[in-house]
């Protein structure tokens, strides 16, 4: 017992060597619920200061950015799956559009596109407008977040190559990979083992000599 | 000269400060060799067009524009501010196809770096 | 390369040096009377002859065809009526030698064909005239004086960046909108991995 918790404090210090540093962790989860808050009041208070959708989405993207910096593209990306957030590509434009086209089918056929006036939502044609403007303020921060989000986590995760491609002189993770012919998971695995074997090696030698 | 002086560069010295920010992004997107640096440029040369753009609204005296009942002075022209932030967003789009093109190029020939990039293609290594 | 970066740096001070001939036509940093703020200038009339008409305050008949002829020359809407801007000193500066008396102005008043709409105002202040010296300037309101004083009442919004972005030019908003779906979609395609992302054991 003693051994496997004095190995456990060997191995936290090497992580945050590497940075999943404990303070940074645990203010982070802490945060991100608190910035997304932020940014849905930025969207949705567009109307009455400054704000709107374009700007509450970039907020509410960005707090999925602070997580991922934090703990690491890996653990980041088991929490978010790229199939739910293409879905949202395409809710916000379908939100948008589809508001003009519920006011043209309410304007009983005069053609008025995006004339917000005519969604019976109060009696007075201009709370209408500033109703219809909320509606599609949200849209668009939908749309924003996803795509501000997909970019980060499409540019930032290692890629591999593809079987044996030449990747030129420079790219030398391609280089022994084309050689070789292993997987990122093996060798992420292998290195792993190795340096358990190696820090447990050195453990026992620190025991028997001291 | 002293009146140029006063009357041209220090009662416009926005423009001239967008102007120097153009032309450092220009220099940068022409004469470094790193293709990240060039996209660098690239967004410091968008930025310097929206101050530009956005000064040219601004007024004397004149506070945000969102509108305060009771308030007796001026506002500062929103339409600037309403066609800039379209423009944001565009260069953030143009930001983010530009990098991944990067990215697919360093793939293929495992260098970013401008030259290197030339002299592989003209040898006929790829 | 050297001789690029050298290159490059001459043609760059060479084009911050021509800025130096453009400087003057720009307006001050923050000039209330420039361009984008006010109006925009369309043409001048001579008005010389009807001082006694004008002072009082009513443009002659005559002029008024004179006006929505060049008007119309133009392709720009008739005005449907003339109303004196009370108190208002004019433009900018005054004529060479009026002294420092008020100068007059008109505003010209467009009412829209269909007046059944019930969502856009009856009237809408179109254009602009003032007297200097002995013309008629006559000016174009930029569209943005509508939109800030016509704004608030129209929409019950205090934001007028908002309300523009959103109500007067919502077109442009979702085309905007379709922009960065399009470089959401353009990245995934460019950056698509075949296999599924490992997981961590």
């Amino acid at each position: 017992m003693n051994k496997r918790e004095s190995s456990k404090g060997e191995e936290s210090s090497k992580r945050e060597a590497k940075g999943g540093d404990v303070i940074i962790e645990v203010v982070t989860r802490l945060m991100v619920p608190f910035i997304q808050l932020f940014a849905l009041y930025v969207i949705i208070h567009g109307a009455g200061g400054p704000g709107g959708g374009f700007q509450g989405g970039v907020i509410f993207g960005s707090s999925f950015i602070l997580y991922a910096i934090a703990f690491g593209i890996v653990k980041a990306g088991n929490r978010f799956s790229e199939s739910a957030n293409t879905v949202f590509f395409s809710t916000g434009v379908y939100i948008y559009a589809g508001v003009g086209l519920l006011c043209v089918i309410l304007s009983y056929g005069a053609a008025q596109f995006l004339n917000y006036g005519f969604i019976p939502l109060t009696h007075h044609f201009e709370e209408n407008r500033a109703l219809g403007m909320d509606l599609v303020e949200i849209g668009i921060g939908i749309t924003v977040m996803a795509v501000i989000t997909s970019i980060f986590f499409n540019l930032a995760w290692k890629r591999e190559n593809e079987g044996g491609k030449k990747a030129g002189e420079g790219g030398g993770e391609g280089r022994r990979q084309a050689e070789r012919g292993e997987g990122r998971e093996r060798r992420e695995g292998r290195e792993r083992r190795e340096g358990r074997e190696r820090r447990e090696g050195r453990e026992r030698r620190e025991e028997v000599g001291g | 000269m002293m009146e140029w002086l006063v009357e041209e560069v220090f009662a416009k010295y926005n423009y001239w400060i967008s102007i120097v920010l153009m032309l450092i992004g220009f220099y940068a997107m022409i004469a470094k060799e790193n293709l990240v640096k060039k996209i660098i440029g690239l967004n410091i040369f968008q930025t310097a067009i929206f101050l530009f753009y956005i000064s040219l609204g601004d007024i004397v005296g004149g506070t945000e524009p969102i509108v305060v009942e009771g308030f007796e002075g001026i506002y500062v022209n929103p339409l600037p501010h309403v066609l800039i932030l379209t423009a944001i967003v565009v260069g953030v789009a143009t930001t983010a196809v530009a990098l991944s093109l990067v990215i697919l190029m360093y793939e293929k020939y495992g260098t970013i770096e401008e030259p290197e990039i030339i002299e592989k293609e003209r040898e006929g290594e790829v | 390369m050297k001789q690029l970066s050298a290159v490059a740096l001459l043609f760059v001070i060479f084009l911050g040096s021509l800025f130096v001939y453009v400087a003057e036509d720009i307006p001050a940093f923050g000039d209330p009377n420039s361009a984008p703020n006010r109006y925009v200038k369309l043409f001048e009339i001579d008005a010389a002859g009807l001082e006694g008409d004008l002072e009082q305050g009513v443009l002659p008949a005559s002029l008024v065809d004179d006006l929505e002829d060049e008007i119309e020359e133009r392709g720009f809407p008739l005005p449907s009526g003339v109303v004196r801007v009370s108190g208002k000193e004019g433009g900018e500066g005054e004529g060479e030698g009026e002294g420092e008396e008020a100068e007059g102005a008109w505003e010209a008043v467009i009412v829209p064909a269909e007046t059944e709409q019930h969502f856009y105002p009856k009237e809408q202040k179109y254009y602009f005239i003032e007297k200097k010296g002995e013309k008629l300037w006559v000016y174009r309101y930029a569209p943005v004086k509508r939109y800030m004083e016509e704004g608030p009442n129209e929409t019950n919004v205090p934001n007028m960046v908002t309300y523009i972005l959103a109500d007067y030019r919502g077109y442009d908003t979702l085309g905007e909108t379709t922009v960065i779906f399009t470089a959401g979609v353009a990245v995934m395609l460019l950056l698509r991995r075949r296999e599924k992302r490992p997981r961590e054991k």
